[in-house]
């Protein structure tokens, strides 16, 4: 079987010459073909099999069932993996049974013609009217005039032989004629000539010679005449050697061309009629020596029409199997192997009735599965392996034989490798690597485009430079308008963004010490103030807020403050004024005042020894 | 029966008597105080006005009764700085009030009472001219 499969894709070698069908790579020694091994490109200076000097390239195309790969030529490709493979074979799963009348009565005709052609059946006449069945074949479109083709073939051979015929018979007259001239010129030889006694004396020295002369011109005309007639019978011999040659010749070729083209009963048919034809057993092929050397490697026997017959009754039986195990896989819903059957099946035996006759319907769940599969061979090219995880369980679903293991593990894996390429992503972001930055997300972009976290990443990450940028700028701003406790309010904001710019740190450290000092000092002026102590909760705010005058929280508490030591406050306040205006005197009083109304006062306490020193200098 | 002698004073002499005892008690009470305020021709210091603008009074004497609340500072040259408790109309006030060295040998303490006859020094300093307590 291999040997069938092996030269059928002949077939698809030279529908690959024509389509330039891309190679796909070759495997790894020993390793599987996973789905994720995409075709690529075949490179720009490969050279097309028709351009090689030998046909068919330099190797013979091997075929691997292991691998589903075929190697030819230097190149490999997958069966499977074929644009016109997959698009014929598309076209054919969508396609209605042909079981209408019309190709009923094809197949009939092709039945009758094989029937009569059959060797136990053989005589003149049902040769004959197999030959007559052949133009009422080609009248069908499936035939595609292939019957008429054959039937011309036959006529052709008809007429070489009776060509051949003809020159026999010229030849038979020529060998008479040369028996007539080979006795003319023995008895030309052997006669004695009548006249001429007297000049015997005369001449007795000079008569043999004469004699000679005499015979010769005797025999000359029969000799010269024998010759042509000999060189007529070889050049008759070598037209008829010659014109049965070539007869010979095309009908193998068409032949061939059958078999290449794996219309298998046109084959038969031509086979036997071929031995009819040419009853004198010789088969071999006489077609071109690369043809020759195709079907002796690709058989392992010496190319003859009956290893090409052979082969086509060991296809179409294998195509029939192969239907046969398509519908009983489909019964079991093994679609996996039942569409791998029915596509091995099509590729052998396309035009086959078996093939032809096989409901849509059953078709159908095939070509569902074949579109999943394909679907799923390109969403893994693509890299997209959400698209190929659903497909993955869509097919598991309707086919109990699906192996997913492959694409599940190309999905998983790469998946893998591109989330931890985007965890290190982040990482690089977040210390400030953009190099690493770039090149992770390249990296994780490359294993999963369409990974929907790599977009979220990306927002993320973006979005996370915008706000630290914009936290950046806002913190600067806040800073140059000493806008401390804006800062402190949205401290975990600022932290993290200056997390990578240590000098912004160091002063946003600065602030954020001020300020919780700010906040101590608030909490206990709270308390203080708790306590019926307002002057003294005054003070501590008054005295922060020298330090940091434009805290709003802790003006607020030192209004409110002021409100409710308003004499005591007034007291200071009035002091310092007269103190800064140099009015030492009533300075001290107002700071005097002050310290009656609450002796613990700080600030009278200063107050009050900064102008005594003025006062007394010495004391 | 025997007629009883009649002998009254009139009521009206008696309450011209206690008008006169009392006329006589503020009169000498007067007395007394004019003979124990040595300053009595001295202007009163006006402290809100000095605890507004000290500057305003600079320059002139005034007297100020006073208990002496707490001493701020001392120095054998300069003398003596006490804070000295003062009634005004509007409540209590503390005025500094320097002592200087002339009057060393008076002692004060805390509590006393003086009258004081202060001129507004330069600053506004409250400068001891005399002094005795009250």
């Amino acid at each position: 079987m291999k040997s069938i499969t092996s030269i059928l894709i002949i077939w698809l070698g030279l529908i690959n010459v024509v389509s330039a069908q891309v190679p796909d790579a070759a495997p790894a020694s020993g390793g599987a073909v996973t789905p994720a091994q995409s075709p690529v490109s075949a490179p720009a200076n490969a050279k097309s099999p028709a351009s090689d000097n030998s046909f068919l390239g330099k190797d013979v195309p091997v075929f691997n069932p292991g691998t589903e790969l075929l190697a030819w030529d230097g190149k490999h490709w997958n069966i499977n993996n074929q644009r016109i493979f997959q698009s014929r074979f598309e076209k054919y799963l969508n396609a209605p049974e042909e079981t209408a009348e019309e190709d009923l009565q094809y197949q009939q005709l092709l039945h009758d013609i094989l029937k009569k052609l059959a060797p136990e059946n053989y005589t003149p006449k049902n040769l004959i009217d197999a030959w007559r069945l052949l133009p009422q074949a080609s009248n069908y479109t499936i035939d595609s005039h292939l019957c008429d083709a054959l039937a011309d073939a036959v006529y052709s051979v008809w007429s070489a032989k009776r060509a051949q015929d003809r020159l026999i018979q010229a030849n038979e007259e020529l060998e008479r004629q040369r028996s007539i001239h080979e006795w003319n010129a023995r008895m030309a030889n052997e006669q004695e000539p009548l006249s001429a006694p007297s000049n015997q004396a005369a001449g007795q020295k000079n008569q043999p010679q004469a004699g000679n002369n005499s015979k010769d011109l005797r025999i000359a005309p029969h000799l010269q005449r024998l010759a042509e007639v000999n060189i007529l019978i070889k050049a008759n011999t070598l037209k008829r050697e010659v014109s049965e040659v070539q007869a010979r010749i095309e009908f193998q070729a068409l032949i061939v061309q059958f078999f290449i083209q794996r219309r298998f009963q046109h084959v038969i048919m031509a086979t036997r009629f071929y031995r009819y034809l040419f009853s004198d057993g010789d088969t071999s092929l006489k077609v071109g020596k690369d043809v020759q050397e195709l079907f002796a490697k690709g058989t392992g026997m010496p190319p003859t029409v009956g290893v090409i017959d052979s082969l086509a009754n060991e296809a179409i039986r294998d195509v029939k199997e192969g239907v046969d195990a398509f519908r009983f896989l489909l019964s079991k819903d093994e679609l996996e192997s039942a569409t791998k059957r029915l596509a091995e099946a099509f590729i052998v035996g396309e035009y086959m009735p078996e093939i032809r006759k096989l409901p849509r319907d059953m078709k159908r769940q095939s070509l569902d599965f074949t579109q999943k599969s394909n679907r799923l061979i390109s969403a893994l090219d693509v890299r997209d392996f959400t698209l190929a995880e659903n497909l993955v369980k869509e097919m598991e679903a309707m086919a109990k034989d699906f192996d997913s293991a492959q694409p599940r593990a190309a999905i998983e894996t790469t998946r893998t490798i591109s989330m931890m390429h985007l965890a290190k992503a982040k990482n690089a972001a977040v210390s400030g690597d953009r190099v690493t930055l770039e090149n992770e997300l390249r990296e994780a972009t490359t294993l999963w485009p369409r990974n929907p976290a790599l977009a979220e990443v990306s927002k993320l990450i973006f979005s996370q430079a915008d706000v630290q940028q914009q936290a950046i700028a806002d913190l600067e701003r806040l800073l140059s308008q000493h806008n401390y406790r804006q800062i402190f309010d949205d401290k975990l904001r600022f932290i993290a963004a200056t997390a990578i710019y240590p000098e912004r740190r160091e002063q946003l450290k600065k602030v954020l010490e001020d300020m919780q000092l700010v906040e101590a000092t608030i909490a206990r002026c709270t308390e203080i103030a708790k306590r019926g102590d307002y002057a003294g909760a005054w003070e501590g705010a008054e005295r922060m807020s020298k330090q940091f005058p434009d805290d709003s929280k802790l003006n607020e508490l030192r209004a409110n403050l002021t409100t409710e030591a308003a004499e005591f406050v007034r007291s200071i306040r009035t002091a310092q004024q007269l103190e800064q205006k140099e009015q030492i005197g009533s300075g001290l009083a107002w700071y005097l005042k002050a310290q009656k109304l609450y002796p613990p006062s700080e600030f009278a306490q200063e107050g009050i020894q900064r102008l005594v020193q003025k006062i007394i200098p010495a004391s | 029966m025997a007629r009883r002698a009649n002998f009254s004073i009139s009521p009206v002499w008696i309450i011209g008597l206690i008008l006169l005892i009392i006329a006589a008690i503020e009169v000498g009470y007067i007395l007394l105080r004019k003979i124990n305020n040595p300053y009595r021709t001295t202007t009163t210091l006006n402290v809100p006005a000095y605890l507004e603008n000290s500057n305003s009074l600079r320059g002139n004497t005034y007297k100020v009764i006073g208990t002496i609340w707490n001493s701020l500072a001392w120095s054998p040259t300069a003398g003596r700085l006490f804070s000295v408790e003062i009634e005004t109309t509007d409540g209590v006030s503390v005025l500094p009030v320097l002592i200087p060295a002339q009057f060393n040998y008076v002692t004060i303490e805390k509590g006393q009472r003086f009258i004081f006859q202060i001129e507004v020094d330069e600053k506004g300093i409250l400068k001891t001219k005399d002094l005795s307590k009250v």
